[in-house]
């Protein structure tokens, strides 16, 4: 049977983004700066607080130098998502709206494929430069720290690349469930409101939640839309807060990454595909 | 299946009827039929706004319906390499038949299968061997030319290249778009898009073909185009095609057959020319007379007289009375010449739809619907 060769239409989204893209050069440029702006602003805000405290709670481990790698993973994650996905879901969301979805439906290719990834918002990318830079940076400066046992190899980077690749794809269908459900509702204007609640709660370091009532956030937030496990696991690979050593819990989280990852992804499509049953196309 | 009609002569409007004996035998239906419908419905259920803002509050927490019936138990068949017309009124459904034939949608009850398979189940080896092309929409990237969004298709439709370029020349050069392929879509005049449209719908080379209403908003020169494209195309690869349109150009140039939708249902399935025996009784009749103008007082006198330019008088008869009238005519005047016509098609079809949708097509069915089985 002849398949289509996913990666040939996805290099080719990509391609014709980079192409129109370009056509708009001066949104590009202006859309590139906006967001390096925010994550400037973004990384002033956590120097300031740095200035009053040199850890986030005691014994925690979340030094000035981890904290930056934690928050340049998020942007890392963050930027990810927004090059690839935002765009797309939105998108989603409006040709179920508008009846567009009929063309996606014609294709034969898996539907869900051909609506996540048409659109690739280049200029997102930048805060994923900006935050590798940022990572490099203060990694260096935990490596040169005779004070920090760090057990840093190239397997860390392999681990980490894997874990953000397992956040990315939980918070991608995260957001496609929730793109799924512009389907019954005729119209999803929730979508970015939903995001910017998530989002906030997966910046910090999983250990600020654990006390008092936080601890209903951290469950909730774990568990059961295991959010703060997308940002957490990577950024303890490299930052390595409590040291090199591994713990249960550790491998704990670690697990739960993977399997929050298979398991959101696989929920993701179960939504998919009933919420098209669903799907009434629109009056022309 | 070529029938006999009863006047004798040769003709392709017996089709539905012979198509409708062939249904009694299912084996010999499995063999034929390319696209197979049985008793298709389709029904929406409409939020019912109310006007002002207390009642759009009180819709918060009791939401009226109203169901709106789109396709109501609808059964065709179509053979492999025919050219399908589906006509009727707005709203009577055609497109929503089309999305249910595509897979776009699903029915609430009914059957249907196209080269054997179920549209709305939407298997890849079904959508890879069909396409459709809605006139009003647009699917090619707005932003980009058009040959990137062909490009795409290939890949999606895993179409080799070398088969990819030589169909991608050949339909540019049948619609003589070539200069245009690198210029953006959005740039492109509405019958220029819609060439790139079909182009990008046909580069798979589809064996079945729905076209919803491809000419609309287009110029007499840009349609005439697109439907000697169509012709061309369909003569020289036999696939099947089914359209929609409201202009009868399109219809009388490209399709043997024609489905005329009401109110959901099938109310007629024939030719045209069906169509004008069927739903005109009248003839259109046009004499040329020597001699005085005095001659024409006696004729101005017929019912029915359209127009009087002498030489010539036009007049409208019922088709029963033609024989008649016009002997009587020829014995008492000198006629030149005479030209028998039907009325205008568009004039017969805008009865038809009056009558559809005046008739009771819900329940009990109108006593000579055809193609209903
Ligand atoms: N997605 C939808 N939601 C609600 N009602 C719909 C929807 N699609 C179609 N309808 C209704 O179903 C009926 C048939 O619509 P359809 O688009 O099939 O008509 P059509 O024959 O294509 O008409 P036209 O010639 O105007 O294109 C109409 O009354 C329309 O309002
Ligand atoms: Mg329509």
């Amino acid at each position: 049977m002849i398949q289509p060769s996913y990666l040939n239409v996805f290099l080719t989204f990509a391609k014709n983004s980079m192409i129109r893209d370009m056509s708009f050069r001066m949104n590009f440029i202006l859309q590139c700066i906006s967001s390096l702006s925010w994550a400037a602003m973004n990384y002033g805000l956590f120097l300031i607080i740095y200035q009053f405290s040199d850890s986030i709670g005691r014994q925690t481990g979340w030094g000035e130098s981890e904290f930056f790698i934690f928050l340049g993973t998020i942007w890392i994650i963050n930027s990810l998502i927004q090059t690839f996905f935002m765009a797309n879901a939105t998108e989603f969301s409006e040709m179920i709206r508008t009846g567009n979805l009929d063309f996606a439906l014609l294709k034969p290719i898996d539907t869900q494929f051909l609506i996540s990834f048409p659109r690739v918002n280049w200029a997102q990318l930048a805060n994923a430069f900006l935050g590798l830079a940022v990572i490099i940076f203060y990694l260096h400066q935990l490596l040169n720290d005779p004070s920090k046992k760090m057990d840093f190899s190239i397997w860390s980077v392999f681990a980490y690349v894997f874990f953000v690749f397992c956040g990315t794809v939980v918070m991608y269908s995260v957001m496609i469930i929730l793109a799924s459900t512009s389907i019954w509702m005729g119209r999803n204007q929730n979508l970015h409101n939903f995001w910017f609640y998530i989002t906030n709660f997966y910046r910090y370091p999983m250990e600020i939640y654990e006390r008092g009532i936080g601890w209903a956030l951290w469950g909730t937030f774990t568990f059961v839309v295991p959010i703060l496990v997308v940002s957490n696991v990577p950024a303890r690979v490299l930052a390595q807060p409590l040291g090199g050593h591994w713990g249960l819990w550790d491998w704990t989280l670690a697990t739960m990454s993977v399997v929050a990852a298979a398991g959101s992804l696989w929920v993701s499509r179960c939504v998919f595909r009933v919420a098209l049953k669903s799907y009434r196309s629109a009056s022309s | 299946m070529i029938a006999l009609d009863y006047s004798g002569s040769l003709s392709f409007s017996n089709l539905a009827q012979t198509r409708l004996l062939a249904c009694k035998h299912p084996i010999y239906n499995l063999a034929m039929s390319i696209i197979e419908i049985n008793h298709l419905s389709k029904s929406y259920r409409v939020y019912q706004k109310q006007e002002g803002v207390w009642a759009s509050i009180r819709g918060l927490f009791r939401r009226e319906y109203r169901e709106v019936q789109a396709v109501r138990d609808i059964s065709l068949q179509v053979e492999p390499g025919e050219f399908v017309a589906f006509l009727g009124p707005n709203g009577a459904g055609k497109t929503t038949t089309l999305k249910l034939l595509s897979g776009v949608i699903n029915p609430d009850s009914g059957d249907c299968r196209v080269m054997g398979h179920v549209p709305w189940e939407r298997e890849n080896e079904y959508r890879r061997r069909f396409a459709l092309v809605m006139g009003q929409k647009n699917q090619l990237w707005w932003d980009l030319p058009a040959a990137e969004s062909f490009r795409l298709n290939q890949h999606i439709y895993a179409v080799p290249l070398d088969e990819f370029d030589r169909t991608r020349d050949e339909l540019c050069e049948m619609l003589d778009v070539t200069h245009l392929l690198g210029q953006p879509v959005r740039e492109l005049s509405l019958g220029e898009r819609m060439k790139m449209e079909l182009i990008a719908a046909l580069l798979h080379s589809p064996e079945v073909l729905f076209l919803d209403e491809p000419t609309i908003g287009l110029d007499v020169v840009a349609q005439h185009k697109i439907q000697q494209f169509l012709k061309a195309y369909q003569e020289e690869r036999k696939n099947t095609i089914v359209l929609t349109s409201h202009y009868m150009k399109d219809i009388q140039a490209l399709c043997q057959r024609v489905v005329i939708i009401a109110q959901g249902s099938i109310f007629h399935d024939g030719s045209l020319d069906d169509i004008i025996d069927r739903f005109s009784g009248d003839k259109i009749v046009t004499l040329q007379i020597g001699g005085p103008d005095e001659v024409f007082q006696g004729l101005r006198k017929l019912p029915n007289v359209l127009e009087v330019e002498p030489p010539r008088i036009k007049f409208r008869i019922g088709r029963d009375d033609v024989a008649r009238t016009l002997s009587d005519i020829l014995s008492t005047y000198a006629v030149e010449d005479i030209v028998v016509e039907d009325p205008p098609i568009e004039e017969v079809i805008a009865k038809v739809f009056t009558d559809a949708q005046g008739g009771q097509v819900d329940d009990e069915s109108h006593p000579d619907i055809a193609g209903v089985s």
